[in-house]
């Protein structure tokens, strides 16, 4: 980001003084627009934009085997992809890097511990036929444009998209004996909708100078120290935590933070919530 | 032949998901919930590198070498700040499944940031230091000692940092913590912790958590954590100081 020193300043002084560039101030968040239902070929779709920030995430449900040690559940995957038309850097494998830095943190944000405590998803749900055929959800974020604060953005566009995917019907003919692949027959026009209810919110706490700020742009991100990222859902507990940054960060601030976040989540959680209702219902009606 | 008449048909081993039984506290190492397992560090494993380290926890053993500073790539565009350039890969019999043995991405571009907060990169402009970190054997908590050791490694190859590095995890079963898990209890937690920090300066570099949390078990594991990555950082100092006094 080539800004000069002035704007630097700026930037920094802004945030010290609780007012920001555009006019936020530091735990506001800009405006957020969500479209469901933008990708037709796919299970469930979603875009997200948060002011020039503009992302779009997709869910594909495909047939799959169940791993072996989780015999009774579905699979999911997320991936994110940087597109060139968001920065000219992301050309090739230049948004690589990023890439994977979202999709793991998404990952461990969304997806929760191994042994599935704070999933966002419920894999048993996913289930056709035990130990033998599951669904595995491919869960693709694309970045068209970026002005920050990414991974937020991507967290509420897979939500959104969780909320509008159907998984199809599946009448599964129990196979003869233990070896053989049982029948199946997949249903055209019966869904089930997926349960997106329980898929956390993603708040990122950015540290400029010696204060934090919540939806950070790209400017205001080039000038951090560290970024805290934390999936926090409708309880309020903790699901996911990844820092960004080489900066350290004392224990205290890290609580302080931690707070925070939860509190500004279950806004976050009211406000996407009625984003997304009020898109399904646009989608609906048209 | 044992058996003429049946069909010799071969099995896949058979890796379950068992929960591990805590008895009385007790896992099944025998170590208690908030107990590390017995550490062994050497520095100056590898004679061609300028600095390397050895970590055996438990069953997880790590060999990390540093090579460095030198001269940046030339395709590298000019910096005034160092380099650093962190690889970790497994080796193919380091799992029980025979894996790869390519490089690990995510615990390649972790490790990066867990050390750059904690290096001087300004002492060494134009350059490039490289961490190359292999996991011999993967016995659980890799990433926390790959961390661990590759900071001995910076140390004993003369890098200028702020303090050593250490990292710690914790797993957690509903309601227990258990610190520094091992493989099988790692396979089946429902939750996991893993600390970075500068004990010397309480700075923590990196923080992860993983599966569902309150605040104040949260808080509970961060004081566990801090606590083991303290003394972790004087068992790291003292194994220094013995290398130093060696080679006088």
């Amino acid at each position: 980001m080539g800004l000069s020193l002035g704007e630097k300043n700026y930037i920094k002084g802004g945030i010290a003084d609780d007012l920001r560039c555009d006019g936020r101030r530091r735990l506001d968040y800009r405006s957020i627009a969500i479209d469901t239902g933008v990708i037709p070929q796919a299970n469930g779709s979603a875009r997200v934009r948060m002011g020039s920030t503009d992302v779009i995430a997709s869910v594909k449900a495909e047939l799959g085997k169940p791993s072996s040690y989780r015999h009774d559940c579905g699979k999911v995957s997320i991936f994110v992809d940087c597109s060139p038309t968001a920065a000219p850097m992301f050309e090739g494998r230049g948004g690589d890097e990023l890439s994977t830095e979202l999709s793991v943190a998404l990952e461990r944000c969304l997806l929760g511990g191994k042994s599935g405590s704070g999933a966002g998803i419920d894999l048993s749900s996913l289930k056709i036929v035990e130990g033998k055929m599951c669904w595995d959800l491919y869960i693709d974020g694309l970045v068209i444009s970026s002005d920050g604060n990414l991974l937020d953005a991507l967290g509420i566009a897979i939500k959104a998209a969780l909320s509008n995917t159907g998984i199809p019907k599946v009448e599964a003919m129990p196979g003869t004996s233990a070896e053989e692949e049982p029948e199946i027959d997949i249903s055209d026009d019966e869904f089930t909708r997926l349960d997106s209810s329980k898929v956390p919110i993603i708040v990122t706490l950015t540290k400029v100078g010696r204060h934090y700020v919540v939806d950070a742009t790209i400017e205001e991100e080039s000038q951090m120290s560290s970024a805290v990222s934390m999936s926090v859902n409708r309880q309020g507990d903790v699901c996911g935590l990844t820092k960004r940054g080489g900066a350290g960060l004392d224990p205290s601030i890290i609580i302080d933070m931690v707070s925070v976040a939860k509190h500004l989540s279950q806004q976050l959680i009211a406000t996407v919530d009625s984003e997304i209702y009020a898109a399904e219902a646009r989608e609906s009606s048209a | 032949m044992a058996s003429k008449s049946g069909t010799i048909s071969t099995y896949s081993p058979l890796f379950s998901r068992k929960n591990p039984n805590f008895t009385n506290g007790v896992r099944s190492d025998g170590r208690h919930f908030h107990e590390c397992r017995l550490a062994f560090l050497r520095t100056g494993a590898v004679n061609a590198a300028s600095g390397s380290a050895y970590a055996e926890f438990g069953n997880t053993k790590v060999i990390v070498s540093v090579f460095g500073p030198r001269e940046s790539k030339k395709a590298m565009m000019y910096s005034d700040t160092g380099r650093l350039n962190c690889s970790v890969s497994f080796t193919t019999f380091s799992t029980p499944i025979r894996g790869q043995g390519s490089e690990h991405k995510e615990f390649s571009s972790m490790l990066h940031k867990a050390l750059e907060g904690a290096i001087m990169l300004e002492t060494f402009p134009k350059t490039t230091v490289d961490v190359f970190a292999l996991v011999l054997e993967s016995g659980g908590s890799e990433l926390p000692v790959i961390i661990s050791c590759a900071s001995l490694a910076l140390a004993d190859a003369g890098i200028a940092m702020f303090d050593l590095v250490t990292s710690v995890s914790v797993s957690c079963f509903k309601d227990d913590l258990v610190i520094d898990p091992v493989f099988e209890e790692e396979s089946c937690q429902d939750g996991s912790l893993m600390i970075v920090c500068m004990p010397l300066r309480n700075e923590v570099t990196q923080l992860t958590v993983t599966g569902e949390w309150s605040t104040p078990k949260v808080h509970e594991a961060m004081d566990l954590c801090l606590g083991a990555c303290s003394k972790l950082g004087d068992i790291m100092r003292l194994c220094l100081k013995e290398a130093a006094s060696t080679l006088q």
